[in-house]
């Protein structure tokens, strides 16, 4: 018996030792350890077996039993493994991936919602207007003069009720003072039409994001300070600016803002913006229509700019005709 | 407006040189838009003579010239340029002259022979765009005379004069502003002089016009202007037409005052000036006729109008050589008459850009005399009477005739200056900025002259400050305030939102534009009455979109020619409609092509359909989406209603195939088109966690055969109707239909579900399972009248 179990156990080893796969050792486990198997048989032998041997051979059964247990979970392992290992084989890594469907915003969404993240992060919040606005929003109240050149039908899309469509978001900010009170810290992108022949770089409609910040001690540095962190933001911290006086009806004082930076281009000054105080005349319009004292040029002061987000994003991005932003040319479109 | 650096320079005696003027300039607010230099400023450049020439001995295209220069000595000069003859007299580059662009001319050779300077074009001294041979001097020119006194050298600054400064219209206007800028003091040419309207009133029937000036001058000598007016006014890019003509140029450029002489000869009776009469005309001095109308102001004599107030005069009384006797204009028009008239007629020049943005009443006989004087001067004119008039209550003519600048006060505290800039400016800074452009203190305030007329409030003279100091006295400040969210930024997000799960669905966002032909303002999706714009441009831009689908259909289209094979496009933005809710946000997309990138590892994918498209509107939409068969009408094939809570909020459909090929799609073309309206203006709930199941599933399937136009919905309604609490879960797994009939009859399609069970309280035996799935079998089959299949 202790024979037969030593030359069981060797035979057994060297058999799964020599199994190449999952089944192989499936049919030693079957053979050695299965209900009919050659070790289960031995064991059965195990009553023949006189009384003062049974402790050291039921020991060396158990031993044999676990020896080849052991041998075959090991080799069942090793065996899977190969086997896999053989699957991976002869794949060439250097196939193409294949393609997964990816979309992409527009490159100007893309630049507003920059934009309006930076804008969100120094305590803006968005406002609206529609974009067929009344002649009162769009210039009455905004200071501009009765014959102002803006208002006249060659520039500007009319209606044939005589409203108009909006040449400029600054109506949002009117929008925005006949509805609330101070403090108003307002951005408000969004389109803006001009009467113009479409060219290169010209389109009779364009993007602009417009910003508003009325409260009881705004100043002029608090402008230059929010362009300022603003555009660097956007841009990086190489930018520098210029921000040159000028001549708006509803801001005063008014200035154009140039910008230097790597982003746009590097060295030459840029136009990107328009800026200013708001003027009181805008308060004394938003007052006589709201039949009271809600912005009291003495108290408050605030400021407004408005820059264009389709000439940025042309810059920005390299793109010589600002056509191909309307075209929804996905060959465009996908690379942004 | 141009103006001329030399002429600046006597008006106001600063250092800077043109580049840095124009930055000084830029910085306040008056934007150069351009520096050019006229003339001749060259040195060593000198009128030379041709003495001989012959041909070069190695080169063909080259000729070996003596040339005569004033040194005495004849100087060999090799020269490529074929106009010449002997004895012409033109330009000499000596040795030493530094020539544009940094080229020096020195003693050399070409080709072997000794060229002792340079015989140059108009071009080359930069004189003319033009390089057509050298510059052929007039044959009385002096040998040896520089040519930079021939052609006198300036630099002329192009402005950008915004619309509020019309006092910098003028070279004494910008000499003002430079002397502010510089601080240094600016001078007047002219002090004027009092005197009395000695000749017979004008009438004046209009408050168009607030004060009106005719001075007679007498044995006028028309004639060519002498060399420094006509160089002058051609550098600055007029016309020279003669002395008369000429000196009112001058006057307007250096004092900002438009003049007009007519000829005194030619005029009938006394000048009136009035509003012209219904069908009136003039014969205008640019060679055309202008049909006036009763809101153009003119100046009429006994005959009818003979000038366009403020914009032209008229060609039958203009000055020319014979005449002798002239009448001198200086007036004030109202901007807004002169602006209307002008564009009314689509007729501008250089007095109507001055009128329009506003001339400064107290200037207009200082003028008047300023051109008196010059008259006398270069056309021995003598000043004769001087007739006024005014159409304005508030215009005090004695102090006009007496040289009074009415002023006007405007308050002025230094803490508004501090509280609206930021930081503050010293007082000392104030006054001297204030008192340089032309403003007097009195008392807590400054009196500003006339001619300032832009400046009414304490806020304009704030503006004056910052302008000068400039934005860098204003260190930047940067403060957060808290802002609470708006509606609108709930829009935005939730709009956002939605743009970012289409991109995620492999769409390409498209921005088109919202004005629309009228083609494109068909949609197959959306109909109502749409709004138009009363004054298109051209007729691609005349509607306001009611639809963003045929926006898409013609990018499909134009993306299909252009090779994309894949197209998947959506928009969002608005629509506007005549009735109801006049601008609305909508969401459309539009697919083509195969369902996936085909690739090496699955060379063909299907092509998308409606379920592609149910699919993609789910995922960008939000799951609470629904659909709805519709009817198919016109373009569509195939056509279902969106629904979300029950209401129908959009269409998706297919075009036909013919309508897709029209458009140069070929293969399936879907479209879909939803407002946003209720979907954007409600708040988003917050999601609610739902137990994640604790026993296990159990799945049941269930196939029948049943008629092929049955649909899937119903199946649903009548397994939704057995209110069966266990089921969780209905998955449509196979359908299939045989065209031969042989496994499934014509007519009839075979269809799988798999139902699934699941109790949140305990896990399910087979039995219980069985009765209800049992159950739900005995359902289909007794309500729908199908055919189980084992």
């Amino acid at each position: 018996m202790e024979a037969q179990l030593e030359s069981l156990r060797s035979e057994a080893l060297l058999a799964i030792a020599a199994c190449t796969d999952e089944a192989q050792v499936e049919q030693l486990r079957v053979r050695y350890l299965g209900r009919g198997g050659e070790l289960t048989a031995l064991t059965d032998r195990m009553k023949e077996v006189p009384k003062e041997d049974k402790p050291k051979i039921g020991k060396l059964l158990n031993e044999t039993r676990s020896a080849v247990t052991e041998a075959l979970d090991t080799r069942r392992v090793a065996a899977v493994a190969a086997q896999e290992s053989r699957a991976f084989e002869g794949i060439d890594v250097t196939l193409p991936g294949v393609g997964y469907p990816v979309g992409a915003l527009h490159p100007i969404t893309q630049l507003m919602d920059r934009a309006t993240s930076i804008f969100r992060r120094m305590g803006f919040a968005l406002a609206d207007g529609p974009d067929i606005e009344t002649e009162w929003h769009c210039f009455d109240a905004l200071n501009t003069p009765a014959d102002h050149p803006a208002r006249n039908e060659q520039d500007t899309f009319y209606m044939p009720d005589g409203r108009l469509l909006r040449t400029h978001t600054s109506s949002i900010q009117i929008r925005t003072l006949e509805r609330v009170a101070p403090p108003v810290r307002i951005i408000a992108p969004g389109a803006a039409y001009r009467r113009d022949e479409v060219d290169a770089t010209h389109l009779a409609q364009f993007n602009q994001m417009e910003g508003l910040y009325v409260d009881e001690d705004v100043t002029l540095a608090d402008l230059r300070g929010t362009l300022e962190f603003f555009f660097r933001e956007l841009f990086g911290n190489d930018a520098k600016f210029r921000f040159r006086p000028h001549f708006f009806p509803f801001t005063e004082p008014s200035f154009e803002v140039d910008i230097q930076t790597a982003a746009l281009g590097g060295g030459r000054w840029l136009e990107i913006a328009g800026c200013g105080m708001v003027d009181p005349a805008v308060f004394e319009a938003i007052n006589v229509r709201r039949g009271e004292k809600v912005l009291d040029p003495e108290r408050h002061s605030g400021f407004a700019f408005g820059f264009g987000l389709d000439r940025l994003a042309m810059i920005m991005a390299g793109v010589p005709d600002i056509r191909l932003f309307t075209d929804s040319d996905q060959r465009f479109l996908s690379q942004f | 407006m141009k103006v001329s650096l030399n002429w600046l320079r006597e008006l106001v005696d600063f250092q800077q040189d043109a580049n840095a003027l124009s930055a000084l300039l830029t910085n306040a607010g008056v934007e150069v838009e351009g520096v050019e230099t006229r003339g001749v400023s060259i040195d060593k450049v000198v009128v030379a003579q041709i003495l001989s020439s012959e041909q070069h001995p190695n080169a063909d295209r080259l000729s070996v010239c003596k040339v005569e220069d004033g040194s005495g000595e004849p100087r060999q000069i090799v020269c490529g340029a074929k106009n010449y003859k002997v004895g012409d007299k033109v330009p000499l580059a000596q040795a030493g002259a530094v020539m544009p662009g940094d080229f020096k001319i020195k003693v050399g050779k070409l080709r072997g022979v000794e060229s002792q300077g340079m015989m140059c074009s108009a071009k080359e001294l930069g004189l003319s765009a033009d390089a057509d041979g050298l510059l052929i001097l007039d044959p009385g020119s002096t040998i040896g005379t520089p040519l930079k006194d021939l052609y006198h050298g300036d630099t002329v600054l192009d402005l950008e004069i915004t619309p509020n400064r019309a006092d910098l219209l003028s070279h004494e206007g910008i000499a003002r502003e430079v002397a502010a800028l510089t601080g240094r003091v600016s001078k007047l040419t002219q002090v004027f002089t009092p005197e009395t309207a000695s000749g017979e009133p004008v009438a004046v029937e209009t408050s168009a016009c607030s004060f009106y000036s005719a001075r007679a001058l007498e044995n006028v000598q028309v004639g060519p202007s002498p060399e420094w007016l006509k160089s002058r006014l051609e550098s600055l890019g007029l016309r020279s037409i003669n002395n008369v003509v000429d000196v009112t140029n001058w006057v307007m450029l250096e004092s900002g005052h438009p003049l007009h002489a007519f000829d005194a000869d030619k005029l009938q009776g006394a000048l009136r000036v009035r509003f012209a009469k219904e069908g009136e005309s003039l014969h205008a001095l640019d060679g055309k006729t202008y049909q006036l109308g009763t809101g153009d102001v003119v100046i009429a004599d006994e005959s009818g109008p003979v000038a366009i107030a403020g914009v032209m005069g008229g060609e039958a009384t203009g000055v020319t050589e014979v005449t002798k006797r002239v009448v001198l204009e200086s007036a004030a028009f109202e901007s807004s008459v002169i602006r209307r008239t002008s564009r009314g007629l689509g007729l501008s020049s250089d007095s109507s850009y001055r009128f329009e943005r506003g001339v400064d009443v107290a200037g207009v006989l200082r003028a008047s005399q300023r051109a008196s004087t010059l008259l006398t001067e270069v056309a021995s004119a003598q000043a004769g009477a001087l007739s006024i008039g005014s159409g304005s209550d508030s215009v005090d003519t004695g102090a006009l005739l007496q040289g009074l600048t009415p002023v006007s006060h405007v308050p002025l505290r230094l803490e508004r200056v501090t509280a609206l800039l930021g930081a503050p400016v010293p007082e000392a800074r104030i006054n001297q900025i204030l008192s340089a452009l032309g403003l007097s203190q009195d008392g807590a305030g400054w009196d500003v002259p006339s001619f300032r007329g832009d400046l009414t409030r304490e806020i304009d003279l704030i503006e004056e400050i910052a302008r000068v100091v400039g934005i860098e006295h204003f260190p930047p400040t940067t403060r957060a305030r808290f802002s609470p969210s708006s509606d609108t930024d709930r829009r935005y997000d939730r709009l956002m939102k939605l743009r970012r799960a289409a991109v995620g669905q492999g769409l390409f966002e498209a921005r088109s534009l919202t004005l629309v032909s009228e083609a494109m303002a068909q949609s197959p999706f959306v109909k109502g009455a749409v709004l138009r714009v009363k004054n298109p441009l051209n007729e691609d831009q005349v509607v306001l979109r009611p639809s963003l689908v045929p926006g898409l259909l013609v990018a499909a289209g134009k993306n299909a020619r252009g090779g994309v094979k894949a197209i998947r496009l959506f928009e969002t933005g608005r629509v506007f409609f005549a009735e109801g809710t006049e601008e609305r946000t909508h969401v459309a997309l539009v697919v083509s092509g195969p369902a996936w990138t085909p690739s090496w590892r699955c060379a063909s994918a299907p092509e998308v359909d409606l379920f592609d498209l149910k699919g993609i509107l789910s995922a960008v939409v939000g799951r609470e989406v629904q659909f709805a068969p519709a009817p198919a009408t016109g373009t569509l094939g195939i056509e279902v209603n969106v629904l979300v809570d029950g209401k129908v909020i959009g269409v998706a459909g297919q075009l036909r195939p013919s309508v897709a090929k029209e458009m140069d799609v070929q293969g399936s073309l879907l479209a879909a088109e939803v407002s946003l309206e209720g979907i954007l203006g409600t708040a988003e709930g917050a999601a609610l966690y739902k137990e994640l199941p604790r026993f296990p599933a159990v799945t049941r399937d269930i196939a029948f055969v049943a008629p092929k136009e049955l649909p899937h919905q119903r199946i649903l309604e009548v397994l939704g109707a057995a209110n069966e609490a266990l089921l969780t879960g209905v998955e449509l797994f196979d359908v299939f239909t045989d065209a031969t009939g042989e496994k499934v009859g014509i007519g009839q399609k075979s269809v799988a579900y798999s139902l699934t069970y699941r109790s949140s309280e305990r896990t399910l035996t087979a039995d219980e399972v069985t009765a209800v799935h049992n159950n739900l079998k005995q359902r289909i089959i007794s309500e729908l009248g199908v055919v189980t299949r084992e």
